[in-house]
C-alpha cells in the first residue's frame, strides 16, 4: 500500500487501497475486551476464592427456587383457580397499533396504493409473527387512531371497534380474516415458500369457536355478508359521529374494493398454482380432480 | 413545517443519489394536499441461488442420502432450479392416490362452513334454552316470594303468642296452688300435678256443659228437636 504525497487525497487513497472490510480483519477496539478473573491463582491458593466459607453457598449447591426449606412453599400454599386454564395453547395477535401503521406508511415501509395485507406488514418489519408460538396474525389496535390519516385496504385477523372507524372514517376499508397457521407461515414467508416448489394450498375456515367472530358484520369477518357490512359501516359512522366517504366515486376504488377469496392466500394467486423463482414462472394444475380439489 | 423540511431533504437526497448510480429506486410520489410523500420499494434479501451450477443428486448413487431421493426434495430442487432441476413438474402435485387420502383428512377434519354454522346455531339453541328455563324457574320463584315471607311471618308470631299464652296458664296455676296450699309448690311435685289433672277435668266439664247448653239452644230455638228422636 503506497500513498501519494498529497495530504488532501490521504483519506481518499487509503479509502480506495485499503481491503474491504469483513469479518475476517475485524477485531474488537482495545480496551473493549475485559480478561478473565482467574480465581484462587499466586498467593490466594488456598482460600476460598471469594465464596465464603462452607455449605450451599461455598458448592454451589443451593435449594430449587422457591423452596423454604422443607415447610409447605408459598407457591404450592396459594389454591390454583382457573382464569389462566390452557394459557398456553391460547391463540395469540400481535399488536399493531394505528400509529405505528402511519410510522410505517410514512416512511414508506408500507404502500398505501396497495392492498396492506400480512405479507406487507412483515416485510416492512412492522411485525413479527412466529406461527410456531401459536401466534394467529396481529391485531389491529386504536392507539393513534386521532393521527391516523391514510386511506388503506388492509387485512388483519383482529381490529378494535375504534381501530375499524379510525380506517373507515378516512375512507379505507378493513377485512378481519382466518388463516390457519400453516397458510399464516406461508403468507408471511412467501419465499421460502415458492422455494419449496408446493402448490399454494387452500386457505382452512376457522374452528367452531372463530366462526362467530368471522362471520360477525361488526369485525368486517370476511366470512359476514357484504350488505350486512354496508350497514355495520354506516352503523358505525352515526355511533361515533363522521360522515362515511363514499367509496364507490373515489379514484382508488379498484384498490380498495379488493377482497381475497376465502381460500385464497395471496392476492392474484389461486390454490393449487406453483410460482417458480427460478424460471420466473406460474404453474397451474389441469388434472379435473385437482382443479376440483383446489377450487372447492 | 417539520413535513415541508423532511420533503426538501428527501428530495435533496434524491438528487444526490440520482447523480451517483444507484441500483435501489426512491419514488417521490406528489399527493393531492401537496405534500411530497416518499414511497420506498421494497428491499428484498438476495436470493442466494447458485442457478449457474445446480446440485442436482444423482438417484442412483449409494453416497447420496436417503432424504434427498425423496419427492419431497425432488419438489424443492424444482423449487430452486426450475427446469433446470429436470424433475418434472407434474410430480409437484399429489399423485391421484395422495389426493383422496387429503380429501378424506380434510373431511375428517374440517368441516364445510354450513355443518359448522348448524352446530353452532344448535349449541346457541341449547344454551338459549337452558338460559331461558333457568330463568323463568327463578321468576316463578320470585313471584311466590312475598307470600312466603308473609306466611312466615305469621308462623312466628303465632309461636310467639302460643309460648306467651303457655306461660301464662303456667303462672296462673303456680298462683292457684300457692292460693289453695298456703304455699309456693314445686311444678314437679305429684301435689300440683294432681291439682292441675282436677283443674284440666273440671275445664272439660265445664266445656262439656257450655257446649251441652249451646246446642241446647240452637235446638230449642227450631219447632223440632232432633235430639228427641234419637
Amino acid at each position: 500500500m503506497s500513498f501519494t504525497k498529497k495530504t488532501g487525497s490521504k483519506a481518499l487513497d487509503a479509502l480506495q487501497n485499503l481491503p474491504r472490510i469483513t469479518l475476517a480483519n475485524l477485531r474488537p477496539e482495545p480496551g473493549a475486551k475485559k480478561a478473565e478473573k482467574r480465581r484462587g491463582r499466586g498467593q490466594h491458593g488456598g482460600n476460598r476464592s471469594g465464596r465464603g466459607h462452607k455449605g450451599e453457598r461455598q458448592r454451589g449447591t443451593r435449594p430449587r427456587l422457591g423452596f423454604e426449606g422443607g415447610q409447605s412453599p408459598f407457591y404450592l400454599i396459594i389454591p390454583k383457580y382457573g382464569y389462566n386454564e390452557g394459557h398456553s395453547r391460547r391463540p395469540q395477535y400481535q399488536p399493531l397499533s394505528l400509529k405505528r401503521l402511519q410510522y410505517l406508511i410514512d416512511l414508506g415501509r408500507v404502500d398505501p396504493n396497495q392492498p396492506i395485507d400480512l405479507t406487507q406488514l412483515v416485510n416492512a418489519r412492522g411485525v413479527t409473527v412466529q406461527p410456531l408460538k401459536r401466534d394467529y396474525g396481529v391485531q389491529l389496535v386504536d392507539e393513534g387512531a386521532d393521527i391516523f390519516a391514510a386511506k388503506i385496504n388492509i387485512e388483519v385477523q383482529r381490529a378494535s371497534e375504534g381501530a375499524i372507524a379510525a380506517i373507515e372514517r378516512n375512507g379505507g376499508v378493513i377485512t378481519t380474516s382466518f388463516y390457519d397457521p400453516i397458510s399464516l407461515g406461508i403468507l408471511i414467508k412467501p419465499v421460502p415458500f415458492f422455494l419449496r416448489g408446493q402448490p399454494i394450498p387452500k386457505r382452512m375456515f376457522p374452528g367452531e369457536d372463530m366462526v362467530p367472530y368471522y362471520r360477525g358484520a361488526e369485525n368486517r369477518g370476511y366470512l359476514a355478508d357484504p350488505e350486512q357490512i354496508r350497514e355495520a359501516r354506516l352503523a358505525l359512522a352515526r355511533k361515533y359521529g363522521y360522515v362515511l366517504p363514499d367509496i364507490s366515486k373515489d379514484e382508488l376504488y379498484h384498490m380498495l374494493s379488493m377482497r381475497k377469496d376465502v381460500r385464497q392466500i395471496f392476492f392474484g394467486l389461486s390454490p393449487g398454482w406453483v410460482v417458480n423463482m427460478a424460471d420466473k414462472k406460474i404453474l397451474k394444475p389441469t388434472d379435473e380432480k385437482l382443479v376440483q380439489y383446489y377450487s372447492s | 413545517m417539520a413535513a415541508s423540511m423532511l420533503c426538501k431533504r428527501v428530495a435533496m437526497l434524491t438528487r444526490v443519489i440520482n447523480g451517483l448510480s444507484v441500483s435501489k429506486t426512491v419514488i417521490t410520489v406528489k399527493s393531492p394536499n401537496g405534500l411530497l410523500l416518499q414511497t420506498a420499494s421494497y428491499n428484498p434479501k438476495p436470493l442466494k441461488l447458485n442457478i449457474k451450477e445446480p446440485y442436482i443428486p444423482d438417484k442412483n448413487s449409494e453416497k447420496t442420502p436417503e432424504w434427498q431421493k425423496t419427492a419431497r426434495y425432488d419438489s424443492k430442487l424444482y423449487g430452486r432450479y426450475g427446469s433446470a432441476s429436470g424433475i418434472s413438474p407434474e410430480s409437484l402435485w399429489p399423485s391421484h392416490k395422495q389426493l383422496e387420502s387429503i380429501i378424506a383428512e380434510e373431511n375428517e377434519w374440517h368441516p364445510p362452513l354450513e355443518e359448522m354454522l348448524k352446530n353452532i346455531e344448535a349449541r346457541e339453541k341449547e344454551e338459549t334454552e337452558k338460559r331461558l328455563a333457568r330463568e323463568k324457574l327463578i321468576a316463578d320463584n320470585m313471584a311466590k316470594m312475598p307470600k312466603m315471607i308473609a306466611d312466615w311471618r305469621k308462623e312466628k308470631h303465632e309461636k310467639k303468642r302460643k309460648l306467651k299464652e303457655e306461660k301464662a296458664r303456667r303462672a296462673r296455676l303456680l298462683a292457684e296452688a300457692k292460693e289453695r296450699f298456703g304455699h309456693a309448690v314445686d311444678p314437679r311435685s305429684s301435689k300440683f300435678l294432681e291439682m292441675v289433672a282436677e283443674i284440666e277435668k273440671e275445664e272439660k266439664k265445664k266445656k262439656k256443659l257450655l257446649k251441652r247448653r249451646l246446642r241446647m239452644e240452637q235446638v230449642g230455638a227450631p219447632d223440632t228437636p232432633p235430639s228427641a228422636a234419637s
